[in-house]
């Protein structure tokens, strides 16, 4: 069909040297889309034919100017339903179509009387003929003035629509026989040599290539993955961490962590209810264990507190991977003889805390350590930047701290090439001598040691801020899909800061100059929106609408139910909950007021201005986001045919909306606008919601 | 770690010195502390109560993060000597006890003390002289002290008086709590100790103490020779002999469940303040009469002599220092520090230093005052062979072929509620061999899980807006009760996938299991034998009814799949089939 239309066009431009496509639609009586699509598709062809955009606007008659224009204006109406002696008010109200405003208007014309003489209102004409000017007028838009039009269009008689439309033109290579092209080297072509003598359609490298359907790996452990090779490169062996219950004996008290820590209380650790208790642990070690604690030993003091097997008993789920660090250098002496070792981990660990932004209460330890004789601290110091270089991180600094199984203890600082400045790592230090001894390690053998959290490199890596976009079910997979390759050592430049909305403007803004002509504001100019909607009609769409572009502006939205509504259901008291947050910098400051006022939701803009309908709403709002972010949301940066094609997508949406008529929309590829996602997308995605 | 909060101003005079907040930081960094916030005063009233009350004068504030076991430093008074130490800039005071001939101050037990709070400790300050700074840090280090060594009051609780309201020899008793009657401090009137516990029952901090001796026949009493109550520790004093500005003389008494705890805290509190008093760094003994008339005195500010060889210390850290250098460097710490013939040093513990209980807590202070950043980084010679632990080796290679046949990973929690395991998948908790968590804070980590599904299942339902089909996977640890095991549980490593799309897709799970078991080598046994693996149709309340196999690797059940039973897709919140694979992959090691 496409294929006729595209010569038809040829033909006829070919007869009348320029035409425009609104023209074209009339003639072979297409769809103006159609006819879009077919030009679009001779746009294609090197300098076939010429095309400009047009953007027109133009008056026309609403479904009630119509009617004026076809019977005569509602003041005509009434005045010639008057029978010369006058007849009742109220008849009058009920017989006429469009009574009341034509009532009025009349009497403004002082073509009608009341006469209340008889008691009831009688109205009767007051000039024996009139001439009906708003129909002449309405009958002859073209003559009109200015003033007139916007009276017209206040009585909503008239109104005026934007029309788009392509100029057509004939092109230095215009020719009407078009030669089909082929778009595909295939094996027939290749078979009988035919690809010799056929032309091939020239590719657009502009665009994207085609998305594949791939499996893909978790972003934070393909991290994991690279800490593990590096450790192995570095000599370590894994140990089984694989159990993530543990008694308080191997988690705490084997590691010289006293009974009264505050990390052995409820609020920072996970007890276990079943199973509750370990009883089985090595006695002799154990009586060492609570020896070193109570009484000391070993040239230590001791605690010297009361200890209580009960405490060591219980069951928790592990809250650091050096319990296992532990186990492992107790087992090692249990083979007999001491021997030099390199361990390492990255496994789960759990803590009962506060969880926030940053905090889960599982998250995933790194531990690193080295068993030898006579190691020193400059050891640990030495092979921390080992290791570290191997992560791209070359500076680092330590800061004394204090922990119950080492000593000394070093807090771990890098300077982070990205964030320009120093930030906390890890953790490290020497095992306490009242930790190893009891084991049975020799004297002279020392166990430096070292730990961080998988998670934290790993956010920063990504310039992620909140650690629940990374792990857990709430993980957005379109991350997982788009998360590149882990190159620790490299620092790119746009992985390593955390986003800002400021840069990332800039860096916008900079593409946009290059490769389109748009005009993009420098500023979001701060907007105070008020929307009534109805609570059984939600405008959902505004959710998923600020989701999308709350990195670009900040958005603060409050809503409050009207006198008039007996119940709201509880979804919508969080509705747009993500936008809570009250801030001077707020760009749009939006007030929610649900109101029974049917399907369509009103918005008001300051001076009184007001919108009508979800898909005028979300029109509004696009135009203020692609003001000043064009790429963020498409719709008339691009071009008005991409437009155009957008409004059509939002007329069937509105219809949807208002008849449930289905709107048949289908997505081009990744979106319905193709490559881009646009507004149209997110409306659909709110009415499947 | 606690937090201390000093004004600026009065911290620079008590250094003798201005600095600006990033100078102040390094040198926090350096001594191993934190500078944690710069804030003022006027700021830290309406961040605390919330309300917008504000003081005159905004001064700036300091909130200084201090390592846990240096309760030395958790107040103005040791934390501006400790760094004057630390910057050569004064030499360390010595503290000195005296125990008078006349006038002694004496403590007597009962047997009934014993049975609640069995210890005492207690000091005397002679003419000690306030500011209004001073004294609020004099009451702010008790609090700080009360919170971290104290371990909230349960261990230790310490009582303040004016010695001069009261008449010793004082009594240390536990009575009922009907049978104890006083003013409690700042209070208008006299209640019984049950009084006061339902007068505290809402106080915002009180409360927190209240259940130390709640419910103990006997409530701890510290009374004077009058039958004036000092206090009913560890919840509160006595309004009679409460301290103020003007206080000259003042008596410290800290009862304890941990005896060398209280003696710390003593210490401590005694080491800070003793600066105040008209003889300085003297502290006046108390005698305390144990019921069985044993009888000690405190405090103990005990100096402890430890030696060590210079060679040795100087090697644990990897630096290169003569002897005079190491002991100069331990003075900086606080720590008095001569040196012996052949090397070795004779290190004088001050009492203000508890936290040093051995030779390793002195070569920390070594490496601290030498600086950690400029020790010389070396690389230890020592030659291992690293090997992978061979079932994370398994998981990576699997998780890589899982990836490659075109699944995504997925990385859920190994926390969630009974209901995941249970009701949402329509299995019987009771049934579960589930690990069950005794103070879960919220619903999702009630129990550890058992399957991989609920995670994954979640996954999809937090990603409807991504195009269908869904392919994910998880490779990773569930855990199980198990008794056989010395703690009674173990982790189990599990595979689990899911195909999700407008059709349920068995046959492309079914594809990847055999894909799964092609590259493990493990044959299809088409006669359903011992030589292979095949599958087993089976009823399962979590999948649809006759589209659920269990899958038998060499005659041992690995594990299931099927279509996901369709109530369980919509628990989940979804409105799309789903086929599901689990399988343990521990029997492929």
């Amino acid at each position: 069909m496409a294929k006729q239309l595209t010569e038809q066009i040829l033909d006829y431009l070919n007869k009348h040297e320029e035409v425009n496509s609104l023209h074209l639609s009339e003639v072979f009586k297409e769809n103006h889309q159609k006819i879009i699509g077919a030009i679009k598709s001779l746009e294609t062809l090197d300098d076939l034919i010429t095309t400009k955009q047009i953007t027109d606007k133009k008056w026309e008659l609403t479904s009630e100017g119509q009617h004026v224009a076809s019977y005569g204006s509602h003041e005509a109406a009434v005045y010639n339903a008057i029978p010369d002696d006058g007849m009742p008010q109220s008849e009058i109200m009920q017989s006429v179509p469009f009574a009341k405003v034509g009532f009025s208007k009349a009497l403004q014309a002082s073509w009608i009387v009341i006469d209340k003489s008889s008691g009831t209102p009688i109205v009767k004409k007051k000039v024996s003929s009139i001439t009906d000017i708003t129909q002449k007028d309405l009958k002859d838009l073209a003559s009109l003035t200015d003033r007139l039009k916007n009276e017209y269009k206040k009585r909503k008689l008239i109104q005026e629509i934007v029309i788009k439309f392509v100029q057509l033109g004939k092109g230095p290579n215009f020719t009407t026989t078009i030669e089909k092209q082929e778009t595909e080297l295939t094996a027939d072509l290749l078979a009988n040599g035919a690809w010799k003598d056929k032309k091939f359609k020239p590719y657009n490298f502009d665009a994207l290539g085609a998305t594949l359907e791939v499996g893909h790996l978790h972003p934070l452990l393909k991290v994991r993955s690279e800490f593990r090779k590096i450790f192995l490169e570095m000599g370590f062996t894994e140990m089984p961490t694989n159990n993530f219950v543990e008694s308080s004996f191997w988690n705490f008290d084997a590691l010289f962590q006293p009974q009264q820590h505050p990390a052995r209380d409820a609020h920072d650790t996970f007890f276990i209810a079943e199973p509750s208790r370990s009883t089985n642990f090595p006695m002799e070690y154990m009586e060492k264990v609570k020896r070193v604690h109570s009484e000391g030993g070993y040239g230590s003091l001791g605690y010297r507190y009361d200890w209580k097997i009960e405490e060591a008993q219980k069951n928790v789920l592990r809250t650091h991977t050096t319990a296992v660090s532990a186990r492992m250098l107790y087992n090692l002496m249990q083979q007999g003889e001491f021997k030099p070792v390199r361990y390492f981990s990255i496994d789960r660990v759990f803590r009962n805390e506060t969880l926030d932004a940053t905090h889960l209460a599982e998250f995933h330890q790194i531990e690193g350590v080295v068993a030898d004789y006579n190691l020193t601290l400059g050891d640990l110091i030495g092979t921390l930047y080992e290791f570290f270089k191997k992560l791209g991180i070359t500076q680092l600094k330590f800061k004394p701290a204090y922990n119950p199984y080492t000593e000394p203890s070093m807090e771990i600082f890098c300077y982070h090439e990205g964030l320009k400045k120093w930030i906390e790592i890890g953790n490290s230090g020497m095992f306490r001598p009242e930790m190893l001894l009891p084991m049975g390690l020799p004297e002279d053998v020392n166990v430096i040691a070292w730990g961080l959290s998988l998670e934290r490199p790993t956010m920063i890596k990504y310039g992620l801020n909140n650690i629940r976009d990374l792990v857990g079910p709430k993980v957005d997979l379109e991350m997982v899909y788009n998360n590149p390759i882990c190159r620790l050592n490299k620092t790119s430049q746009n992985s390593s800061q955390t986003k800002k909305a400021e840069d990332k403007k800039q860096e916008l803004n900079k593409h946009e100059n290059k490769s389109c002509t748009f005009k993009c504001a420098e500023k979001f100019e701060k907007q105070k929106l008020i929307i009534f909607c109805d609570p059984k009609h939600p405008i959902k769409f505004i959710e998923l609408f600020f989701h999308h572009v709350k990195n670009y502006v900040n958005i603060f939205v409050t809503s409050y139910v009207h006198s008039s509504v007996q119940h709201v259901p509880n979804y919508l008291l969080n509705f747009c909950s993500e936008c809570r947050n009250e801030d001077q910098a707020n760009d749009i400051n939006l007030t929610i007021i649900w109101k029974e006022i049917g399907i369509d939701p009103i918005m008001q803009l300051p001076g009184m201005y007001t919108i009508t309908g979800e898909i005028n709403v979300a029109r509004y709002l696009n135009r203020l986001i692609e003001n000043c972010y064009p790429r963020v949301l498409r719709y008339e940066s691009k071009d008005a045919l991409y437009a155009n094609e957008i409004d059509n997508y939002l007329e069937k949406i509105h219809i949807f909306l208002h008849t449930n008529v289905h709107h048949a929309i289908h997505k081009k590829s990744h979106y319905v606008m193709g490559e881009d996602i646009s507004i149209v997308d997110i409306l659909l995605e709110s009415l499947e919601k | 770690m606690p937090t201390i909060n000093v004004k600026r101003d009065l911290l620079f005079k008590s250094l003798d010195k201005t600095y600006s907040d990033t100078e102040f930081q390094n040198l926090c960094f350096d001594f191993g502390l934190e500078l944690d916030e710069v804030t003022t005063e006027k700021q830290m009233v309406t961040n605390e109560q919330n309300l917008n009350y504000s003081t005159e004068i905004s001064e700036v504030i300091y909130k200084i993060d201090i390592p846990a076991n240096r309760y030395d430093l958790l107040c103005l008074e040791g934390l501006a000597p400790a760094l004057l130490i630390f910057l050569n800039q004064i030499d360390i005071p010595r503290y000195t006890t005296i125990f008078p001939s006349v006038n002694r101050q004496k403590i007597i037990m009962t047997e009934q003390c014993v049975k609640i709070r069995g210890h005492i400790v207690a000091a005397v300050l002679r003419d000690i002289t306030f500011t209004k700074d001073s004294y609020n840090s004099f009451i702010d280090l008790q609090e700080k002290l009360h919170q971290n060594i104290g371990r909230k009051r349960s261990l230790i609780s310490i009582g303040t008086h004016d010695l001069d309201t009261v008449q010793g020899p004082f009594l240390y008793d536990a009575r009922p709590p009907t049978n104890i009657y006083f003013k409690p401090l700042n209070q208008d009137k006299e209640y019984t100790a049950e009084g006061i516990m339902n007068l505290y029952n809402n106080h915002a901090q009180l409360k927190q103490y209240l259940h130390i001796i709640k419910d103990s026949p006997v409530y701890p009493v510290v009374e004077d020779s009058n039958g004036v109550v000092l206090s009913l520790p560890p919840i509160i004093n006595g309004d009679h002999s409460k301290i103020t500005l003007s206080t000259k003389n003042i008596l410290i008494e800290c009862t304890a469940t941990d005896l060398t705890k209280a003696k710390i805290a003593l210490d401590t509190i005694v080491c800070a303040f003793s600066q105040y008093c008209k003889i300085k760094y003297t502290v006046e003994m108390v005698e305390i009469v144990y019921p069985d008339k044993q009888v000690f005195h405190y405090p103990d500010l005990k100096y402890r002599i430890e030696e060590i060889d210079c060679e040795k210390a100087t090697k644990y850290i990897g630096i290169k220092q003569t002897a005079e250098e190491v002991a100069n460097l331990l003075s900086r710490m606080s720590l008095k520090t001569s040196v012996k013939d052949n090397n070795k040093l004779n290190i004088e513990v001050p009492p203000t230093r508890h936290d040093v209980i051995h030779t390793c807590d002195i070569y920390e202070d070594i490496a601290i005052a030498y600086g950690y950043n400029k020790i010389q980084k070396t690389i230890p010679y020592l030659s291992t062979i690293a090997e992978e632990f061979s079932l994370n080796k398994l998981s990576d290679q699997l998780r890589i072929e899982l990836a490659c046949a075109g699944f995504t990973e997925a990385l859920t929690f190994s926390l969630c509620s009974r209901e995941d395991v249970a009701d949402k998948l329509g299995q019987e908790l009771l049934n579960i061999p589930a690990v069950h968590i005794s103070n879960p804070k919220t619903l999702e980590f009630q129990i550890a899980r058992t399957t991989l599904i609920p995670g994954l299942l979640k996954t999809l339902a937090a990603n409807k807006k991504m195009p269908l089909p869904h392919k994910l996977f998880e490779v990773s640890d569930i855990i199980l009760k198990d008794d056989n095991i010395e703690i009674g549980a173990r982790n189990n490593r599990h595979l689990c996938a899911v195909y999700c799309n407008t059709f349920d897709g068995f046959e492309i799970i079914h594809g990847l299991l055999d894909r799964m078991l092609q590259i493990l080598e493990i044959p299809w046994s088409s006669n359903k034998n011992k030589n292979g693996y095949y599958l087993r149709a089976v009823d399962d309340p979590t999948f649809f009814p006759h589209r659920c196999a269990e899958i038998l690797c060499y005659g041992k059940m690995i594990g299931k799949m099927g279509v996901l039973h369709p109530d369980v897709v919509s628990r989940f919140e979804l409105n799309t089939p789903c086929s599901i694979l689990e399988i343990d992959i521990e029997c492929f090691l």
